[in-house]
C-alpha cells in the first residue's frame, strides 16, 4: 500500500516535472533583463519553498513527539529534514550559479542565501547527531529539541544578516518575488508542486527505512534478552 | 552556447542530479538495512529453535 | 518558586566553588584564549587601523572558542559517579538545575573574557579602556546568550558519542545571529564609530530572551530522558 503511494507520487511528480520544464525551457520567453538565466528563479526559489514546507512538517512532528512520545512522529521528522536538506542544497547550488552569471561571483553573503546556508548547517548538525546517540528514546528527544531550537534561530539569522546587509550592501542574486512577472506565477507554483510531490515520495521511502530501523532495534533487544 | 544559457542548463541539471544522488543514497542505505534486518530475523529464529 | 531559585543559586555556588578550587577549566580556557590570540596575531599582518575593523570579530571568536571549554563541562562534569542521575532525581526542578548551571558557566566565562581582554588589547594595540563600560554591558548580554545555549546543548550531548566534537558543530551555527550583533557592536565601540547600535542590541536581547525561555522549558525533556 505504502509502495503504491510512493510510485503514484513519483510518477505524478515526474509527469508534472516534464510538463513544467517544457513550459519553462521551450515555451516561456527569456527574462528581459537577465536573459535565459532569469528563469533560474523558477528552480531556485520553489526549492527553498519546498524545503521550508518540509522543515515545517518536521518541526511539527518534533513537537508532536515531545508531547505524545509517538516514534512515528520522530521518523517523520527525520525523513522530512533529510529531504528538506536536499532541496536546500538545490537552492544553494542554483543560487550560486545564478550569482556567478549575474554578479560574477560564486557566493555572496546576502541575507537570503546566508539564511538558507545557516538553515542547512543547523539541520546538518541534527542529522550528524542522530547516529551518535545509541538509545532510541534519547535520540528522538534530542533530535526533537534540536529541531525546535534550530527553527527558533532561523528568523533571528534572517534579521541579523539583513541588518548586516543594510550596512554592507551585498549583491542579491534573487529577484524580489513581488516584482515577478504575473505570467510566471503558474510555472513557479507548478515547480513548487513538483518538488513537493517528488519530496513526498522520497520522504515515504525514507520513512520506510526508519520503520525498518525500529524493527531492527526491537529484534536486537529481543536477541539480548534471549 | 552563451554562458547565460549554459549556466541555466547547469542549474537545472544540478537540481536533478542532486535529487538523483539522494535517491541512490537512499536505495543503497535501504539495501544495507534490509540485509541487516534479514540477518537479525534469522538470528532470532535460530535462537528460538 | 523562591525555594527553587535558591536551589538554582545553590547549584551555581557548588559548581563555582568546585571550579575555583581546582581551576581546571578556567586555566584551560584562559590559556586557550591566549593561544588563539597569538595565532591570530600571526595569521593577520594588518595595519593598526585595519585591525580595528576586524577587532570585534576577532574578540568574539576568541571568547567563543574559550567559552566552548567552559560550557562543555557544565553537565558533563556530573556524569562520573552518576551525579547527574542524583541531581535529576532530586526535588530540584529541571529548570532550576539548568539555571544554576547557566549562572555558574556564565560567571566563569565572564572571568575568562575579562582576563583575556587586556591581553587582546596588548597584542593588537587596541584601546579598549575608553569604551569599557558599554563594552562590558555588551559582554554580559552576549555571554549570557552563549552560555544559555551552550549549557542546553551540553545537556543534550551528555550521552552522545564524540561529545566534544558534536557540541561545537551543533552550538556554533545557532549562535550566528548573536555573534553578528555582538561582533558589529564590539567593532563599533572599539573604533569609536558614531553609529546606532540599537538594532544590534535589540537582536542580542531578543536572542537571549527566546533561547533562555526555550531552554528553561525544554530542559525538562532533555534531563528526564
Amino acid at each position: 500500500m505504502r509502495e503504491k503511494k510512493i510510485y503514484v507520487l513519483a510518477i505524478l511528480g515526474t509527469i508534472l516535472m516534464v510538463a513544467t520544464m517544457y513550459d519553462i525551457l521551450v515555451v516561456m520567453p527569456d527574462e528581459a533583463q537577465q536573459g535565459a538565466i532569469g528563469k533560474m528563479l523558477l528552480v531556485h526559489v520553489p526549492a527553498a519553498f519546498a524545503a521550508f514546507t518540509f522543515y515545517g512538517v518536521a518541526v511539527w512532528n518534533s513537537i508532536k513527539f515531545l508531547i505524545k512520545k509517538d516514534f512515528h512522529a520522530d521518523s517523520l521528522a527525520v525523513s522530512n529534514i533529510e529531504v528538506a536538506q536536499v532541496f536546500t542544497l538545490i537552492n544553494l547550488v542554483t543560487g550560486s550559479l545564478w550569482g556567478h552569471i549575474i554578479w560574477g561571483i560564486w557566493w555572496t553573503w546576502d541575507f537570503r542565501l546566508t539564511s538558507q546556508f545557516m538553515c542547512f548547517m543547523l539541520y546538518l548538525g541534527y542529522l550528524l547527531m542522530r547516529p551518535a546517540v545509541a538509545d532510541a528514546t534519547q535520540r528522538a528527544t534530542m533530535s526533537a529539541i534540536l529541531a525546535i531550537l534550530a527553527v527558533a534561530d532561523i528568523p533571528l539569522v534572517f534579521f541579523a544578516i539583513r541588518l548586516r546587509d543594510a550596512r554592507m550592501q551585498h549583491p542579491s542574486p534573487v529577484l524580489e518575488t513581488g516584482k515577478m512577472d504575473p505570467s510566471w506565477w503558474t510555472p513557479f507554483l507548478l515547480m513548487w508542486l513538483v518538488y513537493l510531490l517528488i519530496g513526498g515520495a522520497l520522504i515515504m521511502l525514507r520513512l520506510r527505512q526508519e520503520t525498518v530501523r525500529r524493527e531492527m532495534d526491537s529484534l536486537r533487544r529481543e536477541l539480548h534478552a534471549m | 552556447m552563451e554562458a547565460n544559457e549554459l549556466y541555466f542548463f547547469y542549474g537545472y541539471s544540478a537540481a536533478w542530479i542532486i535529487v538523483l544522488a539522494y535517491v541512490f543514497m537512499l536505495v543503497r542505505r535501504g539495501r544495507r538495512i534490509d540485509s541487516e534486518l534479514t540477518r537479525l530475523k534469522s538470528l532470532v529464529e535460530d535462537r528460538e529453535r | 518558586m523562591k525555594r527553587d531559585l535558591l536551589a538554582a543559586l545553590f547549584i551555581a555556588r557548588k559548581d563555582l566553588r568546585t571550579e575555583f578550587r581546582t581551576k581546571e577549566a578556567l586555566n584551560a580556557a584562559v590559556s586557550f584564549a591566549l593561544v588563539v590570540l597569538v595565532l591570530f596575531s600571526f595569521a593577520f599582518d594588518l595595519e593598526r587601523s585595519e585591525l580595528y575593523d576586524i577587532s570585534g570579530g576577532l574578540l568574539w571568536i576568541i571568547y567563543l572558542f574559550a567559552g566552548s571549554l567552559i560550557v562543555n563541562r557544565s553537565f558533563t562534569r556530573e556524569v562520573p559517579n552518576d551525579c547527574l542521575d542524583v541531581l535529576v532525581a532530586s526535588p530540584v526542578p529541571a529548570w532550576a538545575l539548568f539555571l544554576g548551571k547557566a549562572i555558574s558557566s556564565f560567571t566563569l566565562l565572564m572571568v575568562v573574557e575579562l582576563v583575556s581582554l587586556p591581553f587582546y588589547g596588548l597584542f593588537n594595540n587596541i584601546i579598549w579602556m575608553k569604551t569599557f563600560w558599554p563594552h562590558f554591558c555588551l559582554m554580559l548580554l552576549a555571554t549570557w546568550g552563549i552560555t544559555v545555549t551552550g549549557v542546553a546543548f551540553s545537556a543534550v550531548t551528555v550521552n552522545v558519542r564524540l561529545r566534544e566534537l558534536m557540541l561545537p558543530v551543533l552550538h556554533y551555527p545557532l549562535l550566528i545571529p548573536l555573534l553578528i550583533g555582538a561582533m558589529e557592536m564590539s567593532t563599533a565601540l572599539l573604533r569609536g564609530d558614531a553609529v546606532d547600535n540599537g538594532p544590534n542590541l535589540r537582536l542580542i536581547v531578543v536572542f537571549d530572551a527566546i533561547f533562555t525561555s526555550l531552554s528553561l522549558y525544554l530542559i525538562e525533556f532533555i534531563l528526564v530522558t
